[in-house]
């Protein structure tokens, strides 16, 4: 169980990007984080691994106080929290493979890790990776040689590395089109039925109500609103996305009544 | 629209005062900028011809100042008026004038003179055949001395036999000399050693190589005469001492060597080349952490890295500005000639444009794939390893590369100026108007340069 309490976060230019937000995850969820651009969905899931320093606040995991770990444990927590980012971030010109295998850079012996040699082991457990996630046959491919749906599920397979037991996932369709959207989210839906834990911000509310099984919302860093999908009526949303949005948005409502 | 429209501007006064003033038409017409632009244009076209030119190119200004007037009215009259006149005319005044300061003057060519320049360079000295050399000589007893006899002037060595008689001589006297045992029918040079080694040549005015051939049997009889300027070095030059009259048949053996000159071809590039390389790779080493230092991204944090950064950037821009052939001549005086002058001079322009460009690359590093390998519970060393060097070092090295290949280039001509490699040996060829050897070393460096220019791509390519 993950539980954020009080999380704040002001940039050093002074930005307030979260504003005292707490709530709960417990295991085995698929959480969805909702917000207009700038409400600071990526720095709320940043501050969870501490890529990103809370300014004050506390975050639990199970009992581990995550914000008050020391540099060499906070490396053991972020062992088990694997991360995908809307970017995919992989090292374009490095291989997918070892691409893949930077994944468990946490548990590699450090002095081979950094020559470059890894156990066969874990050659053998980044394949696997890639072909869970359908992309075997790419693994000597340069990364910028995959198209966009490949490359983020190269960045997944690199999460699937770190063994891990929760899933930060940062708009990870944003950059792909609906059909490889859902591909891709249901690669994190079918690792959340596998016992993982999901945490994802996501843009589009079809996706929402499709994959989430629990959703928070974001306002200018403060949490508007927390429950379930289908809790998103149009007055909420007209809360969440303010009333500009609502014309454009309208239309997923109208479907779903 | 209309209501607001003020009055319209009279074509004709718009005309009236651009003839006064180029550019016051426009502007009364409410186009300030196109006004300003026509008068400046104007008066820079004027300063142009008057500064340089001759009379007839006043056509440039009357014709712009016309233009103007005939553009005021279109102006005021709202028609639009094409400015390709006026630029023509700017394009040509600056073109006459360029041509004049540049003085151009194809009359000046001397095609004979070039001819006798370029006809060597197609037979370029790099390789000679293979050829087997059939030597004899005789001593010979330089001057006949009073007091002492002179020794026979006759040698034996096997089948061969050469002599010369008198066996004493003076100078410009002459002798008759024979040899025995030769190579029958082949041409023989006949030259002379004087006792400290100094080569004289026989035949012309001392000038040209004397060259008689063998009968059938192999030998020859011929008359030299001594030559003049064989006694110039001596204390005394009545003390008798021994000189050698060599016998040279030389027959092809199939194959080709490399000629002296070739020789020094080789020997210049090789040079050349590896002064490049040396130069590039002390740049490497220099550059690397200065480049860090020239990276914005990493230096804006706080004022104090920032002014450092600025100071760098400043400095690394004004040394490359300098050509590595002037810092060459730089060095030549602290270093003295040599290779070390040139590869210092490489080494510090090669220093500063690699330094910018390394640090361009880590400008533009992407923190995505950081960020990620952090998130993955990597330490600082492992995200260095995985996150940065990944996306720094082929672009590091392609830039190395090219810089390797400019390298081998400017090392052509920094010899000129003493810094060692092909163009030290160059520039004596050219000043002994020796352009065959000149020929060769074209051709050398053209294809080293072409080579390097071609895998140094190719090897780019693969890293980008
Ligand atoms: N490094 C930073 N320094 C200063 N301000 C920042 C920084 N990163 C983000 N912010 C600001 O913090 C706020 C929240 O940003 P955040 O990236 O978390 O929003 P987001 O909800 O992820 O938006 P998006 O949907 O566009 O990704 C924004 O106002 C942003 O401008
Ligand atoms: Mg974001």
């Amino acid at each position: 169980m993950l539980r954020i309490e009080n999380l704040t976060k002001i940039y050093p230019n002074g930005t307030r990007a979260l504003h005292d937000v707490s709530f709960e995850v417990q295991d085995g969820e698929f959480l969805v984080v909702i917000g207009l651009s700038g409400s600071g969905k990526s720095t709320l899931l940043r501050c969870i691994n501490r890529l990103i320093e809370p300014t004050s606040g506390k975050i639990f995991w199970d009992d581990i106080d995550i914000t008050a770990a020391s540099p060499a444990e906070l490396r053991h927590i972020r062992r088990h929290i694997g991360m995908v980012f809307q970017q995919f971030n992989l090292v374009k010109r490095s291989s997918v493979m070892t691409n893949v295998l930077s994944g468990r850079l946490g548990y590699a012996n450090p002095w081979l890790s950094l020559l470059g040699i890894w156990p066969a082991a874990d050659k053998e457990m980044a394949l696997k990776a890639l072909e869970r996630v359908g992309i075997a046959d790419k693994a000597q491919s340069r990364a910028d040689a995959l198209s966009g749906g490949q490359q983020q599920r190269v960045g997944i397979a690199r999460a699937l590395m770190q063994d891990p037991k929760i899933i930060l996932a940062d708009e990870p369709v944003a950059s792909l089109d609906p059909v490889l959207s859902h591909s891709i989210l249901q690669y994190l839906e079918q690792l959340n039925k596998d016992g993982l834990t999901v945490i994802c911000s996501l843009h589009f509310l079809d996706l929402v109500h499709r994959y989430a099984t629990r959703v928070i919302a974001l306002k200018d860093g403060v949490k508007v609103f927390e429950g379930l999908p289908k809790e998103i009526d149009r007055a909420k949303f007209k809360e969440i996305y303010g009333e500009e949005a609502q014309e454009v948005r309208a239309a997923s409502f109208e479907a779903e009544a | 629209m209309k209501t607001k429209a003020p009055k319209r501007p009279s074509p004709w006064l718009a005309g009236a005062l651009s003839l006064l003033l180029p550019g016051l038409g426009q502007i009364y017409a409410r186009q300030r900028y196109r006004g300003g632009a026509v008068l400046i244009a104007f008066l820079v076209v004027l300063g142009m011809v008057a500064w340089y030119g001759q009379p007839a190119w006043y056509f440039a200004p009357l014709g712009i100042w016309l233009w103007n007037v005939w553009d005021a009215v279109g102006q005021a009259g709202e028609r639009r008026v094409s400015v390709l006149i006026p630029l023509l005319l700017g394009l040509t005044a600056a073109y006459s004038i360029g041509w004049q300061m540049v003085r151009v003057d194809f009359t000046s060519a001397n095609w004979e003179r070039g001819l006798a320049v370029l006809r060597p360079m197609f037979r370029p000295d790099l390789f000679e055949r293979r050829t087997e050399l059939n030597r004899m000589w005789t001593p010979i007893s330089v001057p006949c001395s009073t007091t002492q006899e002179a020794p026979p002037a006759r040698r034996q060595d096997g089948e061969k036999l050469a002599f010369a008689t008198p066996d004493c001589a003076g100078v410009l006297e002459t002798v008759i000399v024979s040899v025995s045992g030769m190579w029958p029918d082949t041409d023989t040079e006949i030259w002379w050693e004087t006792n400290i080694g100094d080569d004289k040549p026989l035949g012309g005015n001392e000038n040209a190589p004397l060259i008689v051939r063998t009968d059938e049997t192999g030998s020859l009889t011929t008359t030299i005469r001594v030559p003049s300027t064989i006694l110039i070095a001596q204390p005394d030059p009545t003390l008798q001492l021994t000189h050698r009259i060599y016998f040279d048949q030389r027959r092809p053996i199939g194959g080709l060597q490399f000629s002296t000159n070739g020789g020094f071809v080789v020997k210049g590039m090789t040079e050349s080349v590896t002064m490049a390389l040396m130069a590039t790779f002390l740049a490497v080493l220099l550059a690397i952490p200065i480049s860090f230092l020239a990276a914005r991204n990493l230096m804006s944090a706080n004022p104090f890295t920032f002014a450092i950064y600025v100071v760098v950037r400043t400095v690394l821009n004004f040394v490359r500005s300098i050509e590595s052939l002037i810092l060459a001549i730089v060095f030549v005086i602290i270093v003295g000639l040599g290779p070390f002058a040139g590869v210092l001079a490489l080494a510090v322009h090669s220093v500063a444009a690699l330094a910018k460009l390394y640090s361009e690359v880590i400008e533009g590093i992407d923190p995505g794939p950081i960020e990620a390998v952090r998130a993955t519970g990597a330490n600082w060393v492992q995200v260095v390893r995985y996150g940065v060097i990944p996306q720094i070092v082929p672009p590091f090295t392609a830039f190395t590369i090219y810089r390797w290949d400019i390298n081998v280039r400017s090392s052509t001509v920094i010899g000129m100026v003493g810094g060692g490699g092909i163009g030290f040996y160059l520039i004596q060829w050219i000043a002994l108007n020796d352009m065959r050897a000149v020929g060769a070393a074209f051709i050398a460096i053209a294809i080293v340069v072409m080579t390097l220019d071609y895998v140094s791509a190719r090897i780019r390519e693969r890293l980008v």
